[in-house]
């Protein structure tokens, strides 16, 4: 639907219903490195969006705007807006509370914390919402199903998380993210320390969890990004080259570099 | 191209002696200190070390030491490790990378290697000369004085064992547990310290041995005590100090005494070494 032309707009996206996350003019920098060079992008609600590029084009970066993680770190600033529901939440009046219980994020690595595969879970329900001892037990179960790990794990919800394999440890990361209900599901490059089958369930979960939450991922993996998502977008040197209808993409891509990138002419 | 091959194999071999030398020459003089003290401490273990006091002299035993030197030390880790692991934690988690940070953490490195006398005579400045204020100029030698300044020579090594454990907790748990909106604090107490407990633990232990055979620092300060006391106030003996002072004495009877007590606090100090080797197995395996 996005035609060439309509790139050059502040925004690209194919103009469906109000975007979740509206990304205007998003400048990034590390102490001196220009890593965002005005991004617009419109996430839209319920779907998963893909962020493609070469190493070091700024696509973990973008990411790790959306929750403001980028802020525990000194000398990292980001300018520009990003607007969930319409409030700008790079606004310090956003509060943080606030924005990361609306925004879940799961990393590269699997990073279980040093507790029982249950408290995983609970941990985070626990800083936000006081429960029963009977409704936190039936919280942390829809999240490990909602994680698709309830079956392997039901029967040791006691043991340390440690003890999981490295995917059912990734599992657990999305359950504990998602436990939280957040409305926004940042995945960072969530395959890539795992093995090919893992990583089939992975994106299944992915596929089911879209339903109910706007997923955006980051990936190295372009076969992933055409496999899982509905809208991918291109980064190069800190800029969106090109955002689009995944299948446009990668089959008919409006930009030269996309296509180059694309068919591995570099990357 | 044989030859110089050759001449590879031939300075591996020459470099790998010299090193495999300086090794044995290393590891010769350990093993001749360790076997000292087990033949001579081993032929001087008596009951009567664990059941008599020193005021007996060379009919005498150890025991007012050996339970000085458990209530010294005990003192000294109580004082250092809470002081050690908030000051570590700090510096790990909240002065990370700042230059006041930098600063303290080089200044810690300066305490780890301060001559223990110092810390000796520094306790007896600044709390038993002043103390002799309440006792009317009597001395005030004491147990209590003697496990501060114990505590200033763990301190350092608590300090370094928190802060390198907790900086190699991988930042991406902070990520994670941060995303999901927990705060700072409780990330710390509740994630990174949990995570980096069995590291922590180790290096309390590594600083309980240091402490044990500590003799200078106690010198001016527990001073020593022939009779058996349990309190921390009162002037209190230690195993280091009656093995200083043993060892100084010509007669052979205090010198077998003085060897069993080394051979004690040898003892200890392996214990708790191969504890804190077996935490930190324990944790690796666990990763």
């Amino acid at each position: 639907m996005t035609s060439p032309a309509l790139a050059l707009a502040p925004s690209m996206a194919p103009p469906a219903a109000e975007p979740k996350l509206k990304v205007r003019d998003l400048h990034f920098h590390y102490d001196g490195f220009h890593a965002l060079k005005g991004i617009g992008m419109d996430v839209p609600e319920k779907q998963v969006t893909a962020i493609i590029g070469p190493s070091g084009c700024g696509k973990s970066t973008l990411l790790r705007v959306f929750n403001r993680i980028y802020a525990i770190y000194p000398k990292l600033k980001a300018s520009g807006s990003i607007e969930l529901d319409g409030e700008n939440i790079l606004d310090p009046r956003y509060s943080l509370n606030r924005l990361r219980s609306k925004v879940g994020m799961v990393f590269q690595k699997p990073v279980p914390f040093p507790m029982t595969i249950f408290e995983n879970v609970a941990y985070g329900i626990r800083h936000h919402e006081r429960l029963s001892k009977a409704d936190m037990e039936a919280r942390v179960e829809l999240a490990l199903r909602g994680g698709a790990l309830w079956d392997e794990v039901k029967d040791k919800l006691k043991q340390n998380a440690l003890g999981l394999s490295g995917g059912q440890q990734q599992r657990l990361c999305i359950a504990r993210a998602i436990a939280l209900k957040p409305e926004v599901l940042l995945l960072d490059e969530p395959t890539s320390a795992l093995d090919p089958i893992a990583t089939g369930r992975i994106e299944q979960l992915i596929e089911e969890l879209k339903s109910q939450f706007t997923i955006v991922i980051v990936t190295h993996n372009m076969q992933q990004a055409a496999r899982v998502s509905d809208q991918t977008a291109f980064m190069y040197l800190g800029e969106l080259i090109e955002f689009d209808n995944t299948e446009k993409i990668f089959t008919k891509p409006g930009k030269k570099q996309t296509e180059d990138y694309i068919t591995g002419r570099f990357g | 191209m044989d030859t110089l091959y050759l001449r590879r194999r031939i300075t591996n071999a020459f470099a790998l002696a010299l090193g495999t030398a300086a090794t044995l020459f290393g590891l010769a003089f350990l093993a001749w200190i360790l076997w000292a003290t087990l033949r001579q401490g081993i032929a001087a273990l008596d009951w009567k070390l664990f059941t008599k006091i020193t005021a007996y002299g060379d009919q005498g035993g150890l025991s007012n030491a050996m339970v000085g030197s458990l209530i010294i030390n005990l003192i000294g880790i109580a004082v250092a490790t809470p002081i050690g692991v908030l000051a570590g934690t700090w510096l790990a988690e909240y002065a990370n990378r700042t230059r006041l940070g930098e600063s303290i953490r080089f200044l810690n490195d300066i305490l780890l290697s301060a001559p223990s006398i110092v810390m000796g005579l520094f306790v007896y400045t600044i709390i038993v000369l002043p103390s002799t204020v309440l006792t009317h100029g009597n001395t005030t030698f004491s147990g209590f004085a003697g496990g501060v300044a114990l505590a200033l020579i763990a301190l350092p090594v608590i300090v370094r064992t928190t802060d390198e454990m907790l900086r190699l907790v991988p930042s991406t748990l902070r990520e994670a547990a941060l995303s999901l909106g927990v705060p700072q604090w409780k990330l710390t107490s509740q994630i990174l310290l949990r995570a980096a407990r069995s590291g922590i633990v180790t290096g309390v232990l590594l600083a309980l041995a240091r402490i044990s055979g500590e003799t200078a620092p106690l010198l001016f300060t527990a001073f020593g005590n022939n009779f058996m006391t349990l309190n921390p106030l009162d002037k209190m003996s230690s195993l280091p100090q009656v093995i200083y002072q043993y060892a100084n004495d010509p007669g052979d009877t205090l010198h077998a005494l003085a060897w069993a007590g080394a051979f004690v606090v040898t003892l200890f100090v392996l214990l708790l070494s191969l504890t804190s080797r077996l935490l930190l197995s324990r944790k690796v395996s666990h990763d």
